[in-house]
């Protein structure tokens, strides 16, 4: 037990000791061997404009499979299907569980509504919304509302309240979710409906599909020979309020959606992110969602993954689900709020000494595997929380601090021109997120201007000073906490949508 | 996935690979100052010239021979060693130098100034001047002529004649502005003249801007004067005594000896800001010469007690002569 502790422990402190580290030790190599942080500075900005040109031809084939698969009508191939093991559509319930703490009326009812039109038989669906006890009265009585409002155009419309303090339980998203998945189960067992069926998609509460995601998702779900051995993941949009949203904090979720978009062609990385879906089966058969951890989104993947001894999977899915972009009226609390969702993210390090701690119990995983993912989950969060750093504040430290003599060399002469070449080239991928922009906007409601759309355009040539400001501090933080073993409370981001 | 898009993204992979492993010892060598010689498979240490001269878009010389960039250029992959080099501007005088470029740094000769062959000669005044003197704020010149002061903007424009006095002493030592600007000290060796400028044409007694009034006439050749008190001393150096002569009201001004000298002091220095001044003076001590030594004399408010007291005097014994 006690060796389990300082191996959790261990784990804990490797993130945020290699990135203190890093950062640490070239802050102080940039005073006494300014030449080996300046020969760091020139190879880490190389490599930095080739990996974001490598995502931007992703993201751009991301894009283009989209575009093609937003054509398809998902529904009529899932009619066509004659599955080997006969499994057919019709035979596929889709549960959509919001786990809500005080969301009101105008975010939850929009999102109920895109199921109300999504094209797949509603009496093949189930809307369970759990509302925290504690969000009170007024969340309670509005969730309420809603059961009256829809029961009659799902299977059913289940509410329910989560309560507080149930041992074992921390407050997090994921408790909450898992009660109200506890609560389907009740209801699959009494309608004796087959758990192998039932796919249950876990949504935020302002997320609003796409008319053809659940016939896409049954799609993926048929044709895909080990479905229980998966996740469905969508492509996160936030286009819930995006023309309403700061500059700032549309940058930062468009950016965080392209790298979901990313990520749907790096396979081998792919983890649950936000709202995704599941089969039923494999969600009770591994437990629910983690109960005292926040990021309950990528630690359900986890899960499954050990649990099937690695041979779990996420498979994209080119449909996208749309959300609100967490904006606020001032700029400086739009940047506060950003950076309190965006430390949230950054808290997915706590999978790092979760699936440590994993495969050191899971014998039948092999090691080159463990390695392999081992290393994925801490080269992106390390990556996520020194690239900024290094591009903006440390790059120029060896001019800085390196003295006249370093000045006079070639290389503390030729520093600021080849790191602004550098950062030049890079700027291309601008144009790459712009045209990717423009194309994934929904249409302009008619209360705003036309001109938004310049706006919508030239905002991307803020992002190296939003990148610089944002881009890396929410994972040194999340990481500092959890090296400290200071751990982080779930943070509801407030969703406010312009009336 | 699809195929075809897991195979284009394999080729990206291993091109963005190859491609920075390509590129990197490329770019380290080239901002570490060295250079691959890709024939013979040598990498040799280079060093750079950077040149900046004003005018810009000189040519360069490097050894006698035209380098293609002008000013400002950057020369790099230079072997080590001594370089003649020489920066030429038609219409400006050459600038030519021996540099040594170092191996893996810059050799930097960024300040050059490229002088023109003709110069940029304006004449301000077309009529005779004996001297100039130009305010301390620099935003006026006046002119000491045969037929009297003039002033003049900056670039010669807006001529007046402010006062017709032309009797200037020759060979004039020095020439120096009230700190409010209103008056000038204007003297040679033994002669002081006061100018009045901006004179108050509701106290001057004709309708000039300038008055002047010779205000000293010294037994022992000036060294140097200084303004006292805002405007209203000045302190006269000579070669053998410190004294400080009032301006204030008219007919005979004051004159307190302050101090005399045992030998004309090679340097005087005036210090405003603390009224201190600071001369050189030989010490003799039971009538031996002991070298000259640096004295401060402070003429702060103490000094104002002294001379308060000397006057005193004077006026006692001016009573006592008069009864």
């Amino acid at each position: 037990m006690e060796r389990n502790k300082f191996y959790k422990r261990l784990f804990e402190i490797i993130p945020g000791l290699l990135t203190w580290l890093t950062l640490g030790g070239l802050f102080m190599l940039a005073f006494v061997r300014p030449l080996w942080v300046a020969i760091f500075v020139i190879t880490f900005d190389l490599y930095w404009v080739i990996r974001i040109s490598y995502l931007s031809l992703l993201l751009l084939l991301a894009y283009r499979r989209l575009e093609r698969e937003k054509k398809i009508d998902w529904l009529k191939r899932c009619a066509e299907l004659k599955p080997p093991d006969g499994l057919y559509y019709k035979d596929i319930y889709h549960a959509v569980l919001f786990p809500a703490y005080r969301e009101g009326l105008d975010i939850l009812v929009p999102s109920i509504s895109s199921l109300e039109n999504a094209n797949y038989p509603k009496d093949r669906m189930i809307v369970v919304i759990s509302v925290e006890e504690r969000a009170g009265q007024k969340a309670w009585d509005d969730v309420s509302s809603l059961k009256e409002r829809y029961k009659d155009k799902f299977l059913q419309f289940i509410v329910t309240r989560h309560p507080d303090n149930i041992p074992g339980e921390v407050k997090v998203k994921g408790a909450n979710a898992t009660w109200g998945a506890k609560e389907l189960k009740y209801f699959l067992d009494s309608k004796k409906i087959n758990y192998s069926n039932v796919i249950i998609s876990c949504f935020d509460a302002d997320t609003c599909a796409e008319k053809e995601y659940f016939g896409c998702l049954a799609y993926h779900y048929i044709t895909n020979p080990k479905r229980m051995q998966s996740s469905y993941q969508p492509i996160p949009v936030y286009n819930n309020n995006v023309w309403h949203a700061r500059s700032i904090a549309r940058l930062l979720e468009l950016g965080s959606s392209f790298m979901q978009m990313i990520e749907t062609m790096r396979l081998e990385k792919f983890v649950t992110f936000s709202s995704h879906s599941m089969s039923f089966k494999t969600l009770v058969d591994v437990g629910y969602w983690p109960v005292d951890m926040i990021s309950d989104d990528s630690v359900i993947y986890w899960k499954c993954f050990l649990y099937f001894n690695g041979a779990y999977n996420v498979t994209p899915m080119y449909v996208t689900v749309s959300m609100d972009v967490a904006t606020d009226k001032g700029i400086i609390p739009t940047i506060i709020k950003q950076y309190k969702q965006k430390r949230r993210w950054a808290w997915g390090i706590e999978n790092f000494p979760y699936v440590m701690m994993g495969f050191r119990e899971n014998k039948n995983i092999p090691m080159l595997v463990k390695m392999r993912r081992a290393f994925n989950i801490l080269e992106s969060h390390y990556t996520w929380a020194v690239w900024a750093i290094i591009i903006t504040f440390i790059a120029p430290l060896p001019l800085i601090f390196g003295g006249g003599l370093f000045r006079q060399t070639a290389i503390g002469y030729n520093l600021p021109g080849v790191s602004a070449t550098l950062f030049n080239i890079s700027l291309f991928t601008i144009f790459v997120c712009i045209f990717i922009t423009i194309r994934l906007l929904p249409p302009r409601p008619k209360d705003v201007k036309r001109s938004k759309v310049f706006v919508m355009i030239i905002q991307w040539f803020l992002s190296p000073l939003v990148a610089a400001v944002l881009g890396s501090t929410p994972a040194v933080d999340a990481q500092t906490r959890l090296m400290l073993g200071k751990y982080m409370h779930f943070y509801v981001t407030e969703k406010s949508r312009k009336k | 996935m699809k195929d075809n898009d897991r195979l284009k993204r394999a080729i990206a992979f291993y091109f963005s690979v190859a491609l920075f492993f390509t590129l990197l010892p490329i770019l380290l060598s080239y901002s570490l100052g060295y250079k691959i010689d890709y024939k013979k498979f040598k990498i040799y240490k280079t060093g750079i010239l950077y040149l900046n001269s004003t005018p810009a878009g000189a040519s360069i010389y490097i050894n006698g021979k035209l380098h293609t960039d002008l000013t400002p250029a950057r020369i790099e992959e230079l072997k080590p060693g001594s370089y003649n080099i020489e920066v030429k501007r038609e219409g400006f005088y050459a600038w030519e130098k021996e540099l040594t470029v170092r191996p893996n740094m810059v050799t930097k000769a960024d300040g050059i100034v490229l002088f023109p062959m003709t110069q940029d000669l304006k004449r301000i005044v077309k009529y005779p001047i004996y001297d100039f003197v130009i305010s301390d704020n620099k935003n006026r010149i006046y002119y000491m002529t045969g037929s009297g002061i003039f002033e003049s903007n900056m670039d010669g424009s807006a001529v007046k004649k402010i006062s017709p006095y032309s009797d200037w002493p020759r060979r004039i030592i020095g020439r120096k502005f009230s700190p409010d600007g209103t008056r000038l000290l204007y003297f040679n060796e033994y002669v002081v003249h006061l100018i009045y400028l901006n004179v108050d044409k509701s106290e001057a007694v004709s309708e000039d801007k300038a008055i002047v009034e010779q205000i000293l006439i010294s037994e022992y050749p000036i060294i140097d004067l200084f303004w006292y008190a805002g405007s209203n001393y000045i302190i006269v150096v000579s070669e053998k005594d410190i004294s400080v002569l009032e301006l204030l009201g008219g007919g005979r001004r004051n004159v307190a000896l302050v101090y005399k000298f045992n030998t004309r002091p090679s340097n005087v220095y005036y210090d405003y800001s603390n009224n201190s001044l600071y001369f050189t003076d030989e010490k003799r001590e039971l009538g031996l010469k002991e070298g000259n030594r640096l004295y401060r004399l402070d003429l702060s408010q103490s000094f104002f007690n002294k001379m308060l007291k000397f006057l005193m005097k004077m006026e006692a014994k001016k009573g006592h002569g008069e009864k």
